[in-house]
């Protein structure tokens, strides 16, 4: 019964709501307390609304602006547009018109002094002009609308970014603004083929999105893939450029980020002059760089900066890293259950004694162990950041030591755990260390169950996978298979500058030589 | 979708000198020594195995100007225009099935090695089924990612290789080498003989020729590719006599595990490094399964076209598994591995030629 009354209530404002949207007239009337009156029964006159209705210089005719509060920069309204509408044509000692769009159109050619300015005739630009911080400008007697660009709203400063911090290298990092992140991408690249394709995207939030590539460079087929797959998204909110790289995506099953994301304008600088396509999003400092390798997932900015002996040893060691963060445990599992002949007698000794008072088999002791560790890593994210530190030493030295002391797990398996996590955050790219970390738990139990022979299979399948993945129509695996030797300068290892000539030959540039070849008459 | 370039449906010359290597690579290189020093009795076994190498490597030079004579068409499409079409069929569901058992058998020695050498307990079905699901895994996906997956394995395999070699350096000795030219010209046949069963596998390309890009150096890339294997064997026949001595290669089961046992890694790092090795190996005999398996699929789907890849997958698979399963002991096994190297030659050594010799004849060429 009462769920009966419920229904009914809802179907009920369900039908009020349509009807409001239905008898919405979308037409831009020539009176201007019409507008005004409709502008306001659609926004169902909210607080932060403001309208200003004032008469253009000594004449009679009416006009309004009609903005946000909150998202506009007062200052230049007042100074630029209200003081310039109301007194700029007696300064200027000229005629108003008679008609209304004579009016207008003077004020955007002759009066107003910004820079701004755009003429439209349909009500729901008005309306999306408003709600991003412009000010609409109407004027009685015609049912054109003047738009005048006035965003300016509160936004963090550039900040060193959080999750991309260098010894060397640019301090700058991306804020929530998109004007921002163009102005530092554009202060990277100075390049007049610099493309920046900017467009609206979910249907009710309506971000900006700016596609930003260097033509001449990249492959136009990557560009109007990554085109292709933007215009599909219909959603009703983009929250954060992850729903973007979600909808995009090649393969939602991989556990490898196949689009990346940075905080670095000078990773998204060097990004696109390798040819790759970088996507901007208002609200969020995240910008994603598509098409994507594995190899990729390997190279910090900060390996350019350094002497390319430095860059190359960092680069190796992180592939060390990688492995270690996906194959370590599973091999101290495959070793201490199947094959301990493997393992050096002494060390053997010093395992067996160590493991002696543990109950549990080798793979128990070590998901406990991992499990414990991933739990702990969890709770230091969410934890503010003074009592953060406490979870530190709690779980390392009280959890480690004393499960030690308890006969739980062995001091081993402690370390491998131990080498394990700082392994797997010397990865550069987030994304691709959560990877290796989901992975970790497969490699794990293939080789509780078949010891090294499962790790090789896992191995393989992981190989398999990499090989099929594809990003934005690049192989996951390249340069390595497709091969391209000329490519390896800069993914084994990160030959010095001067030997990189060329740019990626996987992104098949259209523009391929990235150092001239030098003039020897200058 | 619109593919990116190289992104899709071919592959390069690398690739197939990389497939062709790792094709022939396999279970071979560990008994190779045994059986070569059987025939000859002494270190003139390199001979027998350069002999048979070269000649091996003639006709796969001869394969390769067939399929190149037909770019991007595979065997039962230029069997079509040679021959005629209800032979081509014969002959690709002949292939297809001799692909189809030489899988079983690879599957079935994988088993028997790692039983031999990494468990003790497993059960061999076990050991077997687990390697066949990674291999189902591989073929469920387009051919190109197969081939390509030979470059990431490539240098693997031959660093494991070079690494045995270089460890056992310091047990070489010449004095168990010698004398040399001991053999008879009927032991070094004989010899020849037995390599030839080692290199055979390249036979693979008369499919994979439909996602070959580059025709014009299909003969050059696969010569270089079957070298590779020759090398080798070279290279581990004379380190398993110089090491051991001929009596030592002949009695042992897998000589070039023995070498393996050898290896002490400086700093007692860890030892049994046979273990690694044959860990390693596995990684080879995969190749060779899964390009096995998927040339079995590209075979019998050229010439059903309308059934789907993944329906011969779900069909096959059983019927693999228990071929792979029939063979009793190792004995059996063995017996079974030989029939399909004999196979082997009428399939990638006279079938070839005799192709060659009558599209000659006939003048017949692709069209592409």
């Amino acid at each position: 019964m009462l769920r009966h009354v419920f229904n009914k209530r809802l179907k009920y404002q369900k039908q009020n709501v349509e009807d409001k949207q239905n008898d919405m007239p979308s037409t831009i009337y020539t009176d201007i307390q019409a507008n005004l009156d409709n502008i306001k029964r659609i926004l169902n006159a909210p607080s932060d609304f403001i309208q200003r209705i004032f008469t253009i210089s000594d004449s009679e005719k009416k006009c309004a602006i009609v903005c946000i509060d909150g998202l506009v920069d007062k200052d230049m309204i007042n100074d630029q547009l209200i003081k310039n509408i109301q007194l700029g044509m007696q300064t200027a000692k000229k005629e108003v018109p008679a008609s209304s769009d004579e009016i207008l159109k003077k004020l955007k050619n002759e009066v107003l002094s910004t820079y701004e300015l755009k003429i439209v005739d349909i009500l729901d630009d008005v309306l999306l002009a408003i709600l991003s911080g412009d000010t609409a400008l109407f004027i009685n007697g015609t049912d054109k609308v003047l738009l005048v660009g006035s965003k300016g709203w509160d936004s963090r400063g550039i900040d060193e970014p959080q999750t991309e911090s260098l010894v060397r290298g640019p301090r700058e990092g991306f804020t929530e603004n998109i004007r921002t992140n163009t102005m530092l991408v554009r202060r990277q690249v100075k390049d007049p083929n610099l493309r920046l394709e900017s467009s609206k995207v979910g249907r009710r939030s309506k971000r900006d999105l700016v596609v930003c590539y260097v033509e001449g460079i990249v492959h136009p087929d990557i560009v109007a893939e990554v085109n292709r797959r933007l215009k599909t998204i219909d959603i009703d909110e983009v929250a954060e450029s992850g729903t973007i790289e979600q909808w995009i995506e090649d393969s939602s099953l991989s556990p490898f980020p196949q689009v990346l994301h940075t905080e670095r304008p000078d990773k998204v600088a060097s990004a696109i002059l390798q040819g790759k396509v970088a996507i901007l999003l208002d609200g969020t400092p995240f910008v994603l760089i598509a098409p994507t390798t594995f190899v990729s997932l390997f190279q910090s900015q900060e390996d350019y900066y350094e002497r390319w002996i430095i860059g190359s040893l960092l680069r190796m060691l992180r592939y060390v890293a990688a492995f270690f963060a996906v194959f370590l445990p599973a091999l101290y599992i495959a070793l201490v259950s199947f094959h301990q002949g493997m393992i050096p007698s002494k060390l053997a000794f010093s395992i067996a004694g160590a493991r002696e008072g543990v109950p549990f088999p080798a793979i128990i002791e070590a998901l406990m162990m991992e499990a414990t560790l991933e739990l702990l890593r969890e709770a230091g994210i969410r934890l503010p950041k003074p009592i953060g530190q406490t979870i530190g030493i709690v779980g390392g030295l009280v959890i480690g030591e004393a499960a030690v002391q308890a006969g739980i797990v062995s001091p081993v398996m402690i370390v491998a755990v131990a080498v394990t996590a700082i392994s797997s955050f010397a990865i550069p790219s987030y994304g691709a260390g959560i990877a290796f970390r989901i992975l970790r738990f497969g490699t794990m139990l293939a080789a509780g169950i078949f010891g090294l022979y499962g790790i090789i299979l896992t191995y393989i399948m992981i190989n398999i996978h990499i090989t099929r993945l594809k990003s934005f129509g690049i192989p996951y695996s390249t340069p390595f298979a497709p091969m391209f030797y000329r490519d390896w300068k800069d993914v084994a290892i990160r030959a010095p500058i001067t030997a990189i000539s060329k740019r990626p030959q996987y992104m098949q540039t259209v523009d391929k030589t990235k150092i001239g070849k030098g003039d020897e008459s200058s | 979708m619109k593919s990116f370039e190289y992104g899709d449906s071919e592959v390069g010359r690398k690739e197939v000198l990389a497939g062709v290597a790792n094709m022939v690579i396999g279970f071979g290189v560990l008994t190779l020594p045994r059986t070569v020093a059987n025939a000859t009795h002494s270190i003139d076994g390199w001979i027998s195995i350069s002999l048979g190498g070269l000649s091996v490597i003639f006709f796969a030079g001869v394969l390769a100007k067939l399929i190149s004579r037909f770019p991007k068409k595979n065997l039962h499409e230029f069997t079509s225009l040679i021959i005629n079409k209800p032979i081509a069929t014969i002959l690709t569901f002949l292939f297809a099935s001799y692909m189809m058992l030489f899988i079983c058998y690879e599957m079935r020695v994988v088993a028997e090695i790692s039983k031999l050498y990494l468990f003790d307990q497993t059960p061999t079905e076990v050991i077997c089924f687990v390697f066949f699901l990674v291999t189902i895994y591989a073929v469920s996906g387009p051919s190109t990612v197969i081939l390509r997956l030979n470059l990431l394995f490539m240098p693997i395999i031959l660093f494991i290789i070079f690494l045995l070699i270089v460890m056992n350096i310091g047990f070489f000795e010449f004095k168990t080498t010698k004398p040399f030219f001991q053999t008879g010209w009927s032991g070094i046949l004989r010899g020849s003989k037995e390599t030839i069963f080692s290199f055979l596998g390249f036979e693979t390309l008369l499919f994979y020729n439909s996602f070959i890009n580059a025709p014009k150096n299909t003969v050059k890339f696969t010569i270089m590719g079957m070298s590779i294997p020759l090398l080798l064997y070279l290279l581990v026949f004379v380190f398993v006599v110089g090491v051991f001595g001929v009596e030592v290669a002949e009695n042992t089961l897998y000589p070039t595990a023995e070498l393996a046992k050898r290896v002490e890694i400086p700093g007692g790092f860890f030892e049994r490094f046979e273990s690694v090795f044959f860990t390693i190996w596995v990684v080879t005999l995969f190749s060779t399964a899964s390009m096995a398996f998927d040339v079995t699929l590209l075979a019998f789907t050229s010439i059903f076209k309308k059934i789907k890849r993944m329906t011969f997958i779900f069909f096959l698979s059983p019927l693999i598994y228990i071929i792979a399963m029939s063979p009793q002991n190792f004995a059996e096994t063995s017996i079974f591995g030989e029939w399909i190297s004999y196979l082997g030659i009428g399939f990638s050594m006279f079938m070839p030629l005799l192709l060659l010799v009558i599209a000659m004849m006939r003048g017949v060429k692709g069209n592409g």
